[in-house]
């Protein structure tokens, strides 16, 4: 009896039904401004006064040590406001005005992806050296959020990359699949760390950008299934999926603003069925903007946006290719921090996003106008994924072996562990990708690497070959994270 | 008289039987260094050392002339019993030290620092070595050698007895007399160690010097071919295997410090300890086969501070400490 007073006492003062309108406004609203309570409080703020402290009568608010100068503590000012610090470690800076301006540095334009008459792009001529990125580039390129702050961007007077030879084969294969678009290159990007993985995912952005190609990004898969946003059920013919609208409405935004020239010309080519009305001839643009303002729609959105895209381009409907990338997509590969109804964690590849992603990067999903998928693997932060590691060596010393090096490898490849269970899902998403594993840079473009470095003024050694070669072996052959840190950020 | 005649010879032929080489050896040494060699005085007979005593069951042992056993080639062959009353009563009855040197406190010590005067004396003119040069011995200690004699034989003078031992041990090597060897031989310590030579560590058949280097409590094994910088330890990467920029730099220190880095290939297995003695370990192995290719390098390296194993090691834990020489905090009680 008194038991059950309690409960009606403790009950909540919204009603559950209420609760996800609610939820849902609150997550709405934290996209567009920043938060001022948490998402999951339902209580009023004025509950969460503070209590004052109260003061007894009897003690003195006085310290009672002696108070000489050096007892004193000095403080600077006042500390930081909620969020700065972090807001100041994730800042990215692409742009140092005490560095030199470098002479002669040529920026990434779509003459140097077009293919020479002989059958090599042109971009191979350029390997070993710096390119820089155009202003709109970086635009494009900050929008995708595919500058990292961990990457050095903020030493150099503009945003430049080397041109290694893992680049120019890229270049190659888009050149290749706009010729051909039934050719189109699914790689997985893995190697150590500091290996220039983002990086090169970044040069890939770039170059689709500079050939008018549609570029999306999922920034870090991470993101996706530590379970930081909110998601939600769908039934599908094929069982049961999880949407994340917050994330998908972001995703939008980002496609939306990177690719803003480019969808501005293009337009719907067909019916939609969607909960809401809107204009047949809406730009693809516009069209990714609302579904990006607006995370109740956005997975609605997100789908008619990709059957746009895949749509087969016609002599009336324009559709360019494709490139599609994840960075950090290890994350992916593994069971994700999301509960289901029972409480059983969610397989990432139940998550929309994720899925849809994974049946680009198997082939599943076809790109009928070209492009490019690529994922790229986190070797700081790595996720736990044996499934994903024995099918990557076992590709990759399978390709090795066609490409005739195999006297470079272990004899054997990798074997599974045969009391472990292999994750069918994401054998099957990665089992037909090639492996792209990077390793250190050869001593050329190690070379000019370094002497970008010396002309940007960040590097006042002399660019000799026995400089050069000492700091190839340090940087272990080459890892040109490493190179950077041997170089330009360690001072004495 | 027949009984008396057969007592005496029989008595001489013992004599004679017994050790003659040891006593003409201190005869000869009593003549040669510690004693005039001429005698000036033709009226006072040369004093001579008293034989050793040697006591036996016989009874009657004390009643003969000591001088009798004195082994002397003319005074045994022509010898007849009335003779030993001819012998001047002073030699008869007066009892002298064996050694010269009986009344220094030392005299053992004394023989042997004379004896080896004697011998540098007489080689000094033979070519010698520099002293650097010589072969290297290992002398018996200060310790092995009072306890050998049972003298309190004192530091200094043990020091300058070392001096005259490395004198005449660097005399040529061609021309190193058999009596000075023999002589040498004594003040050797039973085991040599200058004589373990360590192998002659040779580039194999593939190119590979092979050299093992070891710090605190790490071991490395490293092979160096001829190559273009790159290095592997453990099948991995320098920079997969220390995280740390500096175990870097001072795992390739010796290619470094000798401008090779780019000459060389290092391949190396290293286990034990923790990260930075594993990098140190492979500093002294990468330097030793690097000497193995280029032995010029050596003072180079020494001067770069790769060559000498630092023997530092962890220190023991003690009991009653927390660690090696920590104290427990204070408690009052």
């Amino acid at each position: 009896m008194l038991l059950a007073q309690a409960i009606t006492q403790m009950a909540p003062p919204q009603c559950l039904r209420c609760l996800r309108n609610s939820l849902q406004l609150v997550e709405h609203r934290s996209l567009i401004q920043p938060p001022t309570r948490a998402a999951f409080s339902t209580t009023s703020l004025l509950s969460a006064k503070a209590a004052q402290p109260r003061k007894t009568a009897g003690t003195s608010n006085k310290s009672k040590t002696l108070r000489l100068s050096k007892n004193i503590r000095q403080t600077a000012g006042k500390p930081p406001a909620r969020g700065e610090r972090k807001a100041v470690r994730k800042r990215i800076v692409l742009s140092n005005t005490n560095a030199l301006e470098v002479d002669g540095l040529q920026d990434l334009t779509a003459d140097k992806l077009a293919r020479h008459s002989e059958g090599t792009v042109a971009l191979q001529t350029f390997t070993g050296q710096v390119l820089g990125f155009s202003d709109e580039t970086v635009d494009a390129l900050r929008a995708l959020e595919s500058f990292k702050p961990t990457q050095a961007w903020s030493l150099f007077r503009r945003p430049a990359s080397l041109v290694r030879k893992e680049t120019a084969a890229l270049a190659n294969d888009m050149a290749d699949t706009e010729t051909d678009t039934s050719k189109v290159a699914r790689k997985m990007v893995f190697g150590e760390k500091g290996s220039g993985k983002s990086v090169l995912l970044l040069q890939a952005h770039a170059m689709a950008f500079v050939k008018d190609w549609i570029v999306v990004h999922f920034p870090e898969g991470q993101d996706l299934t530590i379970a930081h946003s909110a998601y939600e059920p769908l039934r599908t013919p094929n069982g049961r999926i999880y949407v994340q609208p917050q994330y998908t409405a972001k995703l939008l935004l980002s496609i939306a603003n990177a690719n803003q020239a480019l969808l501005s010309s293009l337009q719907l080519s067909r019916d939609h069925q969607l909960p809401f009305s809107v204009q047949s001839n809406m730009s693809l643009f516009r069209f990714a903007e609302l579904g990006g303002r607006d995370p109740t729609i956005a997975w609605p959105i997100w789908q008619a946006l990709w059957a746009e895209l895949l749509t087969p381009a016609t002599k009336a409907v324009q559709r360019p290719p494709v490139l599609v990338t994840m960075d950090g997509a290890d994350q992916v590969m593994r069971v994700s921090a999301y509960l289901d109804p029972e409480a059983k964690p969610v397989h990432a590849h139940d998550l929309a996003l994720v899925r849809d992603f994974a049946n680009l990067l198997s082939g599943r999903t076809q790109l009928p106008n070209g492009g490019m998928v690529l994922a790229a693997t986190c070797a700081s932060n790595r996720a736990a994924s044996p499934t994903l590691d024995y099918c990557l060596s076992r590709t990759y010393i399978k390709q090795e072996k066609a490409s005739n090096a195999w006297h470079l490898l272990p004899l054997r490849g990798p074997s599974w562990d045969p009391y472990q269970l292999k994750d069918a899902r994401v054998e099957s998403a990665v089992m037909n990708v090639s492996a792209l594993k990077l390793q250190g840079l050869s001593k050329d473009e190690a070379r000019g690497v370094l002497e970008y470095y010396a002309k940007s003024g960040v590097l006042m050694n002399a660019v000799t070959d026995g400089f050069v070669s000492e700091k190839w072996s340090l940087a272990g052959h080459g890892v040109i994270g490493e190179l950077e840190k041997g170089t330009v950020r360690m001072r004495f | 008289m027949e009984p008396h005649l057969l007592c005496t010879g029989f008595r001489r032929a013992v004599v004679c039987n017994y050790n003659p080489a040891k006593r003409r050896i201190l005869f000869h040494s009593r003549r040669g260094y510690a004693t005039p060699t001429e005698t000036s005085s033709g009226s006072q007979d040369p004093v001579r050392a008293a034989a050793p005593i040697r006591f036996s069951s016989n009874a009657n042992q004390f009643a003969v002339n000591r001088a009798e056993f004195v082994d002397d080639a003319e005074n045994s062959v022509g010898s007849r019993p009335g003779q030993s009353s001819r012998i001047p009563l002073l030699e008869r009855i007066r009892i002298l030290p064996a050694s010269p040197s009986y009344f220094t406190g030392t005299p053992r010590f004394t023989d042997d620092f004379l004896a080896l005067r004697a011998l540098e004396r007489k080689y000094q003119l033979l070519p010698t070595l520099p002293l650097a040069e010589a072969p290297r011995v290992a002398w018996k200690t200060l310790e092995q050698y009072r306890t050998e004699l049972g003298e309190p034989v004192r530091l200094k003078r043990y020091s300058s007895l070392l001096t005259l031992l490395k004198k005449l041990n660097s005399i040529h090597p061609s021309l190193f007399p058999v009596e000075v060897e023999r002589a040498l031989a004594r003040y050797k310590r039973v085991v040599q160690p200058h004589l373990n030579q360590p192998k002659p560590v040779v580039v194999d058949e593939l190119g590979r010097a092979r050299a093992v280097g070891r710090r605190k409590a790490c071991h490395a094994e490293v092979y160096l071919v001829e190559g273009e910088g790159q290095c592997l330890i453990n099948g991995k990467t320098l920079t997969e295997y220390f995280g740390r920029l500096h175990d870097r730099e001072s795992a390739m220190w010796p290619l470094k410090a000798t401008a090779r880095l780019d000459k060389y290939n290092v391949w190396s297995t290293v286990r034990g300890g923790g990260t930075t003695g594993q990098a140190e370990a492979i500093t002294l192995g990468l330097a030793k086969a690097l000497l193995v290719h280029e032995p010029a390098l050596k003072p180079a390296l020494r001067k770069a501070g790769c060559v000498t194993r630092d023997i530092r090691e962890k220190e023991r834990k003690k009991p009653g400490r927390i660690k090696a020489r920590k104290m427990p905090t204070w408690v009052k009680r």
